[in-house]
């Protein structure tokens, strides 16, 4: 047996758990009568495969020679995963709508994604959703684009406004010092048992690579003006806005304001603590769950007190893109074309809340009326300007895993200095560049 | 030839014979001295074939292709890498598998002792004739049927901090609140009190099989001789059952090696590593990081170091109670 098909059946085998759930069909299929079939992986929850389903329905309807069938992404621990898994396999979709863009490089080592500027019309449809410079953050390192920038979620902190006033707490925090008063009043035993039983805010603090993109970095972001993680492959984020990020944290958890517990059931809905860090897409979820007399705000992300300008965070990114395993890419790129038009972008507004990468979204009037029914939804669009996105290298998730590391450590458990643990780090983040 | 083994031959040999007629339409009565190797019948050979393609296709093949990746880095959807000894020497630097090692033996070190003193103890209140006594059988066995993922959530509720039972009892007793999973002293306990709660039920079935099957005899015969309860125990029951002893010290040396559910659902390996175990480790850098290489290369140093625990278990343990 040639190494080939030795290494197919090892793949099978090795990743039988993580692909099992993978639609075993083919992914397109080419029907007697010359018609078209395309899998389009959607995510999983109800309001974006809504999205999906309606969208698809309406191409079909005007398409009747290609077909778009929508399949949610099979479940994993994350989808960054289940996406490599269905590589190795070879049971990927034509088209997926929810690639997290650190992990572009993975993809683009694989070779499982068609270059879309070889296009025509890439350019014209992206420079009319995006100005050059906001595209130019999605360039692949071979010069190339081989995604398409659909959606964005930038990260916020959203509060429980009737806690904050029963606190006595009068606007949302805007940095450290405000939030730490805040937390102050927040964090509380209520029914006097000798228990703390109320708290400023949560976070899952579990050493996850992933779970330290939605609390030190949009903090890193915020503090350090927007600066990035690394620079042409050296570690730049041993410096003193991690440091103060580290204390903040620190300050947090030590004074007890966030718990060092996990919870099971949203401990936010049910008024158990006053702020998380999240994106607009907690709106729908909030509006369909929400107690009647529960009132909520998005505030900016906390930095300190001495920080200047607008404030900055991460955008939380997620692109579309087209697998090599597809046999009419050209179709593809034709309904993807159709995705992220202007009307479908309003529809992805209405249906799941989180805001299309796409620039000037409240001066343009097919959104206008969208924001004037959705206010909340205006400082999403209003953060989106200066939001961030992440670093697309191989060892990004490694890296996310020594600061998660060294969070855990000094944040949470008060085991190291905050110098100490960020210098600790990046070391620990350079060494894993130099190796690879 | 012992009786029983002959016996047992004698069952086997009718039972081909049996198959060989309605395969062939004649018997042939094998004798004690016939060969089942036999090249011309493929009779055997057709019987074992299900159960030698399992192991070839699901313990053979994965084994071979991880034993090559050892000396690879691979990362599922390039194509393999060439490394030599790279990967152990990475091992053999990397303190995190040293630290899942000590963690692991911590685990075993509490939950070994505390499992066979629970579950003999239970087993022989269970082998008594009291009431009830099929229903507290049942009622201890269920934990083992329940889903790991259940039972690790369930805990972790009970151990919360603020609002677990566990501390809300301590406080109620004047006792300050622990940080069962949250303080690095306690973590590991924790997780090794709560891994015995689940698999105790197991062990119970396991002692109360060995326990009917030592002969009243020697108990009355004992008891004629004045032995008490401690001595009977002592001196009948524990040499009696050091072959269910021994099966399960080896069953949960090789659980607790494997121990992954609690810490992966619990603790995510902290707080500070201090719950890390060597197969959570192992997720971690096969699905977190697609370091399949690295991966295997700690898989196989792990199934090593089970190999020698348990050799030393059966050298040791083994001979001594006999």
């Amino acid at each position: 047996m040639s190494a080939r098909p030795m290494r197919r059946l090892g793949i099978v085998l090795l990743l039988a758990s993580l692909v099992g759930c993978v639609s075993p069909r083919p992914s397109k299929i080419m029907s007697s009568d010359g018609r078209i079939t395309l899998t389009y992986w959607s995510a999983t929850n109800a309001q974006e495969l809504e999205f999906a389903n309606q969208i698809a329905a309406e191409w079909n309807a005007r398409h009747t020679e290609i077909q778009i069938r929508v399949e949610p992404v099979p479940s994993g621990q994350s989808t960054e995963e289940v996406i490599l898994a269905a590589i190795a396999s070879g049971t990927t979709p034509d088209i997926y709508a929810n690639v997290f863009p650190g992990a572009m490089q993975d993809l683009l080592d694989a070779r499982a994604v068609v270059q879309l500027d070889e296009y025509p019309d890439f350019f014209n449809v992206m420079h009319e959703r995006m100005p050059p410079e906001l595209l130019e953050q999605y360039r692949s390192f071979d010069g190339h684009y081989y995604q398409v920038p659909w959606k964005s979620n930038p990260v916020m902190v959203l509060y429980n406004t009737r806690m904050l006033r029963e606190a006595e707490v009068p606007t949302l925090p805007a940095t450290y010092s405000e939030f730490l008063a805040a937390a102050a009043r927040v964090t509380r035993d209520r029914d006097g048992d000798g228990r703390t039983d109320q708290w400023m805010a949560t976070i899952d603090y579990y050493p996850i690579w992933y779970k330290r993109l939605f609390d030190y970095y949009p903090l890193y972001l915020a503090a350090s003006n927007g600066q990035k993680l690394l620079d042409n492959r050296r570690v730049i984020f041993d410096n003193e806005y991690s440091v103060r990020v580290f204390r903040f944290l620190h300050e947090c958890f030590t004074r007890g304001y966030i718990p060092r517990q996990s919870f099971q059931g949203d401990v936010f809905l049910d008024g158990r603590v006053a702020a998380k860090f999240t994106g607009p897409y907690s709106i729908s979820q909030l509006e369909r769950y929400r107690p009647a007399d529960f009132e909520y705000a998005y505030g900016p992300i906390p930095r300190p007190d001495d920080a200047a300008g607008q404030p900055v965070s991460y955008a939380d990114p997620k692109s579309t893109i087209i697998f090599t395993t597809c046999r009419q890419p050209r179709e593809a790129w034709e309904f993807v074309k159709f995705m992220v038009s202007k009307q479908n972008d309003l529809r992805l507004l209405e249906l799941t809340s989180q805001l299309p990468i796409r620039a000037g979204l409240l001066e343009d009037q097919t959104f206008a009326d969208y924001f004037k029914r959705n206010p909340k939804l205006v400082k999403f669009a209003e953060q989106l300007a200066t939001a961030r996105g992440i670093e697309s290298i191989a060892e990004l998730k490694e890296i996310f895993d020594a600061i998660a590391q060294e969070v855990e450590a000094s944040v949470v458990f008060d085991l190291k200095p905050p110098e100490q643990a960020v210098h600790d780090a990046a070391r620990k983040s350079q060494q894993i560049l130099d190796v690879e | 030839m012992q009786p029983g083994r002959a016996n047992r031959f004698s069952t086997l040999s009718k039972a081909v014979a049996a198959l060989r007629t309605r395969l062939h339409g004649h018997a042939k009565v094998l004798r004690p001295n016939d060969s089942l190797t036999d090249n011309t019948d493929r009779v055997g050979y057709l019987m074992v074939l299900p159960y030698i393609l399992h192991i070839a296709v699901f313990l053979g093949y994965p084994l071979a292709f991880a034993f090559v990746l050892i000396f690879h880095r691979w990362n599922i959807y390039t194509p393999m890498k060439w490394v030599g000894l790279g990967n152990i020497r990475l091992l053999l630097s990397d303190p995190l598998v040293w630290r899942a090692l000590g963690n692991t033996l911590y685990f075993l070190l509490i939950h070994i002792p505390l499992q066979l003193v629970i579950a003999l103890g239970l087993a022989q209140l269970l082998n008594q004739k009291i009431r009830g006594r099929a229903f507290f059988r049942a009622s201890y066995f269920l934990p083992f049927v329940i889903s790991g993922v259940v039972v690790t959530i369930l805990w972790q509720q009970l151990y919360a901090v603020e609002t677990g039972i566990i501390n809300v009892l301590l406080q109620l007793v004047g006792l300050p609140k622990i940080g069962w999973l949250t303080d690095r002293r306690f973590a590991m306990p924790a997780i090794a009190i709560m891994a015995t709660w689940k698999n105790v039920g197991l062990y119970i079935v396991l002692f109360l099989v060995g326990l009917q099957a030592i002969p009243s005899h020697l108990y009355e015969a004992a008891e004629l001789d004045g032995a008490s309860g401690w001595q009977q125990f002592r001196l009948i029951t524990i040499p009696m059952l050091n072959p269910t002893i021994m099966l399960v010290l080896v069953l949960s040396t090789i659980g607790g090696f494997s121990l992954f559910i609690e810490p992966y659902v619990m603790t995510g390996g902290g707080p500070a590593n201090s719950t890390l175990s060597g197969i959570l480790y192992l997720y971690k850098q096969a699905f977190f990081f697609s370091k399949m290489g690295y991966a295997t290369t700690i898989g196989f140093f792990w199934a090593t170091i089970i190999f020698i625990v348990v050799l030393f278990q059966r050298r040791f343990v083994e001979t001594e109670a006999m």
